[in-house]
């Protein structure tokens, strides 16, 4: 599904030149859940937003479903996005201006879908995330499990066959990250390939795979000390 | 379109929406009826005087000293003989006035003696014999003057000419059945014959007092004898204008020094007559001009400058909108889409006021009724303003990368 063969990402300022990916290795198969963990600043979001096709690297390779997509143009690139990946976000990032129905239906009309079919979809989707009933209502009015529950509505409603998502319980007390974590797990049972960026290692453990991102680059986890450091920190900060 | 959308987010901005759509009103109203008047003072402007114009300029001369009525009109008569054998000069002739110039003789035309109100009002021209070919006049029925019918007039001589010419305006007014010549009309002085109809001659003034009778013009056979304010009319051979205008002060001193002709406007080309005539309406159109370009400009800095806002406030969400698969091409549609429809709203509350404006002027200063060709073209530059205003903005929105919807708020 989800292929990456020394992949480097450099972003470039004035003065220094970070690699964010360097020499990154990967592959996601078709239907798997996955786990992305790693220390602030190892390359987590960077490496999600090139799998999602929202930026562009530097060197290396990456094939999408068998589709090398450095060779793709801006419009195609948007296409793939709406039609075969969904985004979750830590944010959130609902569009604040509309409500519920109008943000969950956003990819779909960009799909061009004709209104019938894009209704059924939307209310579908907000009935699988419980929200049906909050439809007219707009983001502000929502609890932070509400939005992320509409947001992963939104990447539902386009049946994507992957999922991206960046810490998507991130701003989520416990009781909240758990029925989200509970979501994208049926989602995944429904077949869909799943990466997740957490620092969660409880809802990592729950994943299939555990992929470790460190100083822009996946490492073997039994093998490296630096793993072991970064759970144990991890654990004495989470809350639980 | 996903236009039901754009509308609902615009709920949430009703103030920025409103004041944009308010503007739009108000520069339309105001463009419509400016456009409206400078087409009607253009359409002024360009009304025909009847007369040869390129080729004609006129001499106002005064007497110094006092003379007879006699000796007055033997002076003028040796005058236009000094002027005809001017290298270049066509034809001469002398009158109180002439068309453009902004005043003169204007009377009442009666059809019948003991009428009451009069038929219509008319610009009197005196003329001799060789008026209507100096001018440039065409003659379309009945026969032009004959020399001996031209005779001089002091000021306290009533007006009784046994002949006239008239118009085709003035003609087709009195006598609808176009059979004006040999019929009797009657003057101030009383009666008296048409014997010519041309074809067109404007009144001598194009101000709105002469309006009721633009075109409605009189030709007496009279010489007017008095010491102030005569014009002597030239017509020159074509490319002779100039050099003549210079000549021809320069031998009436020589052949007589007791006159005076004013340096500055005392003999004027054709030309500037017309520039002078029509100075207010011009500078109306210019004025009317100058207000509509500020206006349109201001309302596009005003969308440009909105618009930039909106898009700077929603980079996140333009980033997230194009992560879930806009294209560029989307975005850009986005605000063009969303700019027409506060345009659309704005364009019509605005011909709304665009005619209420109207009826205003058209009660306040006898304005004519606004068309409605000038309500389109408001509706149409405003909203071809709109969009050209919101692009540059709105092809800043759609370079926002995808990947603004991951960033950190
Ligand atoms: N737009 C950018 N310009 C410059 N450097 C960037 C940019 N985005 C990311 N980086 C750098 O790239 C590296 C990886 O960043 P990234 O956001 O991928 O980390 P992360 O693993 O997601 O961290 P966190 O867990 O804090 O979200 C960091 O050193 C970061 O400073
Ligand atoms: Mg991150």
């Amino acid at each position: 599904m989800l292929k990456m063969t020394h992949l480097s990402k450099v972003y470039r300022t004035e003065v220094v030149e970070t690699y964010a990916l360097r020499d990154f290795n990967i592959n996601v198969s078709e239907g798997e859940f996955v786990a992305v963990t790693g220390p602030s600043g190892s390359g987590k979001t960077t490496f999600l937003t090139i799998a999602g096709l929202l930026e562009t690297f530097t060197g290396g390779q990456y094939h999408l479903d068998g589709v090398e997509v450095s060779n793709l143009n801006d419009n195609e690139r948007s296409r793939i996005r709406n039609e075969k990946i969904g985004f979750i976000f830590q944010a959130f990032n609902l569009i604040p201006d509309l409500n519920v129905f109008d943000n969950v239906e956003v990819p779909l009309r960009y799909r061009g879908m004709k209104a019938p079919e894009r209704k059924e979809r939307i209310m579908n989707a907000l009935e699988r995330v419980g929200l049906a009933s909050r439809s007219k209502h707009y983001p502000a009015e929502l609890s932070g499990g509400q939005q992320q529950r509409v947001a992963i509505a939104r990447a539902l409603a386009g049946s994507p066959r992957l999922l991206l998502a960046d810490e998507p319980t991130g701003n989520l007390d416990t009781q909240m990250a758990r029925g989200v974590m509970e979501l994208l797990e049926e989602i995944h049972r429904e077949g869909a390939t799943i990466v997740m960026v957490t620092h969660d290692p409880e809802l990592a453990a729950r994943a299939q795979r555990n992929v470790h991102i460190i100083d822009g680059q996946v490492v073997d986890l039994a093998e490296d000390p630096r793993f072991h450091q970064a759970v144990h920190a991890a654990r004495a900060n989470s809350p639980a | 379109m996903q236009i039901k959308p754009i509308l609902s987010a615009l709920r949430r901005h009703k103030a920025g929406t409103f004041l944009i759509a308010m503007q739009i009103a108000l520069t339309l109203a105001i463009v419509c009826n400016a456009l409206f008047i400078i087409q009607q003072r253009l359409a002024h402007l360009a009304e025909p005087s009847g007369l040869d114009e390129p080729n004609i300029f006129v001499i106002q001369n005064e007497w110094v000293g006092a003379s007879t009525p006699e000796q007055l009109d033997a002076k003028m008569r040796e005058d236009l003989g000094v002027l005809r054998a001017l290298p270049g000069v066509q034809d001469v002739t002398l009158s109180n006035s002439y068309p453009l110039r902004g005043g003169g003789w204007d009377d009442g035309v009666k059809l019948t003696a003991d009428q009451v109100q009069d038929t219509t009002g008319a610009t009197i021209y005196f003329a001799d014999e060789r008026f209507i070919d100096t001018l440039g006049l065409k003659l379309i029925a009945g026969r032009n003057f004959r020399a001996e019918e031209i005779t001089p007039m002091n000021v306290r001589d009533r007006l009784g000419p046994p002949v006239v010419m008239v118009t085709k305006a003035l003609a087709d007014k009195l006598f609808p059945a176009g059979d004006a010549v040999g019929k009797t009309i009657y003057l101030v002085g009383g009666p008296t014959t048409i014997v010519g109809v041309v074809d067109l001659l404007q009144a001598q003034s194009v101000d709105r007092w002469a309006q009721s009778f633009a075109y409605r013009s009189v030709i007496v056979p009279k010489r007017l004898a008095i010491s102030l304010g005569v014009f002597y009319i030239v017509r020159t051979q074509p490319g002779q204008l100039d050099a003549a205008m210079r000549a021809a002060p320069k031998a009436l001193f020589a052949h007589n020094p007791r006159r005076v002709i004013n340096d500055e406007d005392g003999v004027l080309s054709f030309k500037e007559v017309r520039a002078k005539a029509y100075e207010r309406d011009r500078g109306m159109a210019i004025l009317m001009g100058l207000i509509c370009v500020t206006l349109l400009a201001i309302t596009a800095a005003g969308i440009v400058g909105l618009t930039s806002f909106w898009v700077g406030q929603r980079r996140k969400q333009i980033g997230v909108r194009r992560a879930l698969g806009a294209t560029r091409q989307d975005i850009l549609e986005y605000f063009l889409t969303e700019n027409l429809l506060i345009s659309c709203g704005g364009a019509l509350f605005g011909v709304l006021l665009a005619v209420a404006i109207n009826l205003w002027l058209v009660t306040r200063f006898e304005l004519h009724r606004l068309s409605l060709v000038y309500l389109l073209m408001g509706v149409v530059i405003l909203l071809l303003l709109g969009q050209g205003a919101v692009l540059a903005p709105a092809m800043r929105a759609s370079r926002v990368s995808p990947v603004e919807a991951t960033r950190s708020v």
